[in-house]
């Protein structure tokens, strides 16, 4: 009842906020309050950190981020309106939301609680190809490249490059015959791994509110699946997102969010989008009510999150999200690297440690290659992203930084030639869903060198 | 010009067979005599045009005949009288107004409005036609670009209808709403909801919606 | 935990092909070539004609024969025009002859006691004929939407209840493909479920969904917490014999979602397809064609009279008659027939052009009788159940009647209404025909429908 009375709330704030031009939005509302919070509140670090362990820092950039979530709000590009909340509702989506959630079914459910920065406590990781584009043939092998792996919880959803051979063409009912495709491969997958109650992030093929609303029904995707709804950058939605959103919310099914802030947007460097990824992940509550929430900034040339200078902003801004509010905060990995590189095992790495001491509930990855080559994603990476998240649990953010530092200094130049390795067949043996040697060696190879540069047993 | 009764007669036939030759012939043998472009309009479309409209609501014609009708009476505007009125400079307009219609937002149905549209040419009106799910603000864009006289819309589907209430508030909001007499029609409206929405008129019928549009102009 | 699809993913996927592989044309050289010029060729070709003056039942089988292979051969000629992607759906003889052949001849719906089964008919066959009834689209306000959906429910010869539309939702406007179109039809779902539960009969299958204008409104609401496998699902195709994308996407979630499809398709009486020797055509090309393309279970023409909007005009009757005989004689496909009457509740001839189309449509084979698009379904609240009740009561007349029998009966009936239909009397909204209380018809409706009654039985000896 209550989520319906919130969900009202939120409708109606899309049809009668203030009519702004999406320019003036972009710029009057995002670019230049943002410049002004971060002089404001002091946003700044020095520069050879990566993991600050500055409390008041971070409730700086806490108290910056809900202020632009306040004055700013959530912009309708639908009926190009500004959605508003006022101090007194955004604290009310604060004190009310979830701070534990229980994922798919019997044996195979998994429970995700919030976390405080510096907290020694379980990390859920959700491992998957996360939207790669995958061939229909290769879909149910990768998927189980990962769904075999014990030390991930649930898994994600590859997309798929075509159904039934024919392209999956957005907003038509392709894309409907796409996501029930996804939901034949991945309900298979699940059963195959021996673990059919696991949750699954889904649908991975629907570009629009078509396919989700179509595949989570009836013999389709499953209430206790990860549902996924975003704000589109910066800070906007629109009806498409708030129809899967209603959908969700009336047929009880978990709802994951994420916002990807883009760095060297309209949010500026490393400090705005702190301010941003704060103002974001709060507005992901006021507006969508799921449970995880989820910061995936974007390099605006590279696309991945990784790159040096984005990892403080992230920490920092986890950190203040996970200091003054009961979220369940995640962190994703969106490498540059790509499989059978060891770039993206020390991208993967290098944000896992700096996101899990800053008090994330969940570690989610690895969007290899960031995400835009076919087939290139296997479940190792994610196997290695799982190993590193369980050994941060028990670091603090300045034993994680001095890591960090040093994992940073391993791929900085490498991550600017964009290695996107190898595709998943040429990486794993297809038919046992094993590594190759060739994979397999890189990947011990790495975990020994963090056994014995950083006295972390993988 | 004294046979113009028979001459209408003739018209109305080679029209409604789809008989451009015929049609175009008598039309430029009545100008070869002496009637004015406007003569003949007045005279014989018009006259012929309302006749075949009056078929349609009886259904005494379909559909398609009307159809045809009103491509052929188009082929003679464009062989013989438009090219008589720009020779003559007469400077005077045929057109009763020119009226953008259009199915708003949401709604893929439009024999309806294809039926007012239809209407509304044989009536000697112009016609912009949006075709259908069009959006509110593209319906007030195009009323601004086009300059027309009347805005017309059409829902099958109330769920559409707070969409033409959307293009009432945007012309109020542009401070344009006294440029544009609103007419809406459709089996999802009716005369209350035209007021409640701030609508100058309804058209409950085809045949209604050519009165309403002469009555929102002056031309009644 | 996996449905099996109704359909192989397969054929749907080489259906959807049809959508991008077809020849691109001009909706306006669909509408005057592949239908109009078509259909009149095909009149022509199967000499497809009767006294134009004549507005009684058909029956003619040899002439019923004919309008099946003049409207296969529109199927077969024309196929269906795509409006997203312009282009013409085109199938083969073979594959069409697959689709009626294939077509399941029984449906089932509804859960529990209240489940009902609808059966394919033979014409004159001596065979029960189901019953839908509800406002069918009808705006209500959201507080009269339970008292109205209850007093339908409450009527036991009624097998499975169709909904009105909401006017409002939580108080808000409903606008086409937003976000309120979706929370609309959660609360029509809602509302529905406590009218069943009101009316004791938590399973009686539901016609849905009516109050969102888009797809996204059907696809929310079938699945968890929302309308059942076992409701009746709508889709459609549109007048002439086009689909969109938003008809196939329900296609693909109701065949993914394993639910029950109810798909129909309104043909322009006095449109492209011409009067009712044209009309008759397209019927049965769109009554193949809809479950070549949505896969339904059951199908139904509802015409529409292109100024009238009803399909009780005396024309039109015959037209009806001869192509549901055409699809009954020579197709698996259970098919139905619509009361889309001009007039409204509280207006004695509501009840003859009722009964007129009832007793034209049973002999002719349909397998169900969907009642009542009342006052054309224009009116907000200008239903009530009695009309449907009555509707109800006739069709189970009607079920012995040979077409020769039913024949005089119509015409009689229709000779009661037709010189009043250009009126259009909508007579009194639900809230002035019933009481809300008691959820029964006030005296003036009673005593107008009792009198019907006695009438029936008087002049043709129908026991209703």
């Amino acid at each position: 009842m209550r989520t319906r009375g919130r969900l009202l709330d939120v409708l109606d704030k899309a049809e009668t906020g203030p009519i702004v031009e999406e320019q003036e939005w972009d710029v009057e509302y995002i670019q230049k309050p943002i410049a002004r919070l971060v002089k404001e509140y002091d946003v700044s670090w020095d520069k050879d950190l990566f993991v600050p362990s500055d409390d008041d820092l971070a409730d700086r950039v806490f108290a910056a981020g809900l202020e632009l979530a306040r004055e700013s709000g959530v912009y309708c590009t639908s009926t190009k309106r500004r959605m508003i909340w006022s101090q007194a509702e955004l604290d009310e989506v604060i004190a009310t939301s979830p701070s534990q959630v229980t994922l798919g079914e019997g044996e195979d459910a998994t429970t995700i609680r919030a976390r405080r920065p510096e907290e020694n406590s379980k990390v859920t990781v959700c491992g998957g190809a996360y939207g790669i584009p995958v061939p229909e043939d290769q879909f149910v092998p990768i998927m189980l490249s990962y769904a075999q792996e014990p030390l991930l919880d649930f898994i994600d959803n590859a997309s798929l490059v075509s159904t039934y051979g024919r392209p999956i063409r957005a907003a038509s009912p392709w894309e409907a015959v796409g996501c029930w495709q996804e939901v034949d491969l991945s309900m298979e997958v699940v059963r195959r791994a021996g673990r059919p109650g696991m949750a699954i992030g889904c649908a991975e093929n629907s570009p629009t509110e078509i396919g989700e609303l179509s595949s989570t029904s009836y013999g389709g995707f499953r209430p206790s699946d990860w549902h996924h709804a975003a704000l589109v950058s910066e800070l906007k939605t629109n009806y498409e997102q708030l129809t899967k959103v209603v959908h969700f919310a009336r047929t009880g099914s978990h709802i994951h969010t994420f916002a990807n802030n883009i760095f060297g947007g309209y949010p500026g460097g490393a400090d705005g989008m702190a301010v941003a990824l704060v103002a974001s992940l709060i507005m992901l509550q006021a507006t969508y009510f799921g449970c995880t929430v989820n910061p995936g900034p974007t390099h605006a040339i590279l696309s991945c999150d990784t790159y040096p200078d984005m990892i403080p902003g992230i920490a920092v801004a986890l950190q203040g999200l996970n200091r003054n509010t009961n979220l369940m905060t995640t962190a994703f990995a969106r490498t540059a690297g790509g499989p059978g590189t060891k770039t993206i095992l020390y991208e993967a790495a290098a944000l896992a440690l700096a996101a899990v001491p800053s008090g994330i509930a969940l570690m989610e990855g690895v969007q290899a290659a960031v995400g835009i080559e076919t087939a290139h994603c296997t479940g190792l990476e994610a196997r290695f992203l799982a190993q590193v998240t369980h050994a941060a649990e028990q670091l603090s953010r300045e034993e994680a930084n001095r890591i960090v530092q040093s994992l940073t200094q391993k791929y900085a130049d490498d991550q600017k030639t964009k290695p996107v390795g190898k595709p998943f067949d040429q990486l794993y043996d297809v038919q046992k869903v094993k590594p190759l040697p060739e994979w397999q060696n890189l990947y011990v190879e790495v975990c020994q060198e963090f056994e014995q540069e950083y006295g972390l047993n993988l | 010009m004294s046979n113009w009764e028979s001459k209408q007669t003739e018209f109305t036939e080679s029209i409604l067979a789809g008989n451009e030759q015929a049609a175009v012939a008598l039309a430029r043998t009545s100008l070869e005599e002496g009637a004015t472009p406007v003569e003949f309009f007045e005279n014989c479309i018009s006259p012929s045009l309302q006749d075949i409209g009056k078929r349609f609501e009886t259904l005494d014609i379909f559909l398609p005949e009307m159809v045809t009708a009103a491509d052929t009476v188009e082929k003679v505007n464009e062989d013989v009288i438009n090219p008589a009125v720009a020779e003559s400079q007469a400077g005077e307009s045929m057109s009763l107004g020119k009226v953008l219609l259009a199915t708003v937002q949401g709604d893929l149905h439009d024999i309806g409005k294809n039926m007012v549209g239809l209407m509304l040419k044989v009536n000697g009106f112009e016609v912009v036609d949006l075709g259908t799910n069009v959006p509110p603000a593209d319906i007030v864009a195009r009323a601004e670009q086009e300059q027309v006289d009347i805005i017309g819309m059409s829902a099958l589907l109330t769920t559409c209808l707070p969409y033409m209430k959307d293009v009432c508030d945007f012309l109020e909001g542009k401070n344009i709403r006294d440029k544009y007499p609103v007419i809406i029609g459709g089996a999802a409206t009716h005369p209350e909801i035209a007021e409640e929405m701030g609508a100058n008129t309804h058209g409950g019928s085809a045949a209604e919606g050519v009165e309403k549009c002469k009555m929102l102009l002056g031309k009644l | 935990m996996v449905n099996a699809p109704k359909v192989d993913p397969e054929l749907v996927a080489s259906v959807l092909d049809k959508t991008e592989t077809g020849p691109v044309i001009d909706e306006k050289d669909w509408d005057r070539g592949y239908i109009n010029q078509t259909i009149r060729d095909l009149v022509e070709k199967y000499d497809i004609t009767w006294d134009k003056n004549f507005y009684g039942v058909l029956a003619d089988d040899a002439l019923a024969d004919r309008v099946f292979a003049a409207g296969f051969e529109l199927a077969e000629r024309s196929g269906l025009y795509c409006v997203d992607t312009n282009r013409r759906m085109v199938w083969t003889a073979d594959e069409l002859n697959q689709v009626i052949n294939n077509a399941p001849t029984v449906v089932t719906a509804g859960e529990g006691k209240d489940q009902v089964t609808f059966k394919k008919r033979a014409v004159e066959e001596n065979s029960r004929v189901g019953v839908i009834g509800g406002p069918y689209g009808i705006p209500f306000p959201e507080d009269l939407f339970v008292p109205v959906v209850t007093s339908y429910a409450n009527e036991p010869l009624l097998d499975i209840v169709d909904l009105p539309s909401l006017q409002t939702t939580y108080g808000y406007s409903i606008r086409a493909e937003s976000p309120w179109d979706q929370l609309a039809v959660w609360q029509e779902a809602g509302l529905t479920f406590e009218a069943l539960e009101r009316a004791g009969r938590p399973g009686m299958p539901i016609g849905c969904a009516n109050s969102a204008a888009s797809h996204l409104g059907e696809l929310t609401t079938t699945s968890y917490g929302g309308f059942r496998q076992l409701d009746w699902h709508h889709n459609s195709i549109m007048s002439e014999l086009k689909v969109s994308y938003a008809d196939l996407i329900r296609a693909v979630h109701y065949v993914h979602t394993g639910s029950v499809s109810h798909n129909f398709y309104n043909t322009i009486f006095g449109g492209y397809v011409g009067g009712g020797d044209g009309m008759a055509v397209p019927i049965v090309a769109g009554m193949i064609l809809l479950r070549a393309s949505l896969w339904g279970e059951s199908v139904n023409p509802g015409p529409s009279h292109a100024h009238l909007s009803c399909n009780t005009f005396p024309a039109m009757i015959p037209s009806q008659t001869v192509a549901l005989q055409a699809l009954a004689r020579n197709t698996n496909l259970i098919t139905s027939g619509f009361l889309r009457p001009v007039s409204g509740p509280c207006v004695k001839e509501l009840f003859y052009e009722i009964a007129a189309l009832v007793i034209a449509q049973v002999p002719s084979g349909i397998s169900f009788t969907k009642a009542v698009h009342t006052a054309t379904g224009r009116f907000p609240m200008h239903c009530t159940p009695l009309e449907a009740r009555f509707a109800a009561q006739v069709t189970h007349a009607a079920e012995g009647l040979t077409r020769s029998e039913a024949d005089p009966i119509v015409r009689k009936l229709v000779d009661k209404y037709k010189d009043n239909l250009n009126t259009a009397n909508a007579g009194k909204p639900f809230t002035e025909a019933y009481d809300l209380d008691s959820l029964s018809p006030t005296n003036e409706w009673q005593g107008m429908y009792e009198e019907v009654c006695q009438e029936f039985e008087l002049d043709f000896g129908l026991m209703l």
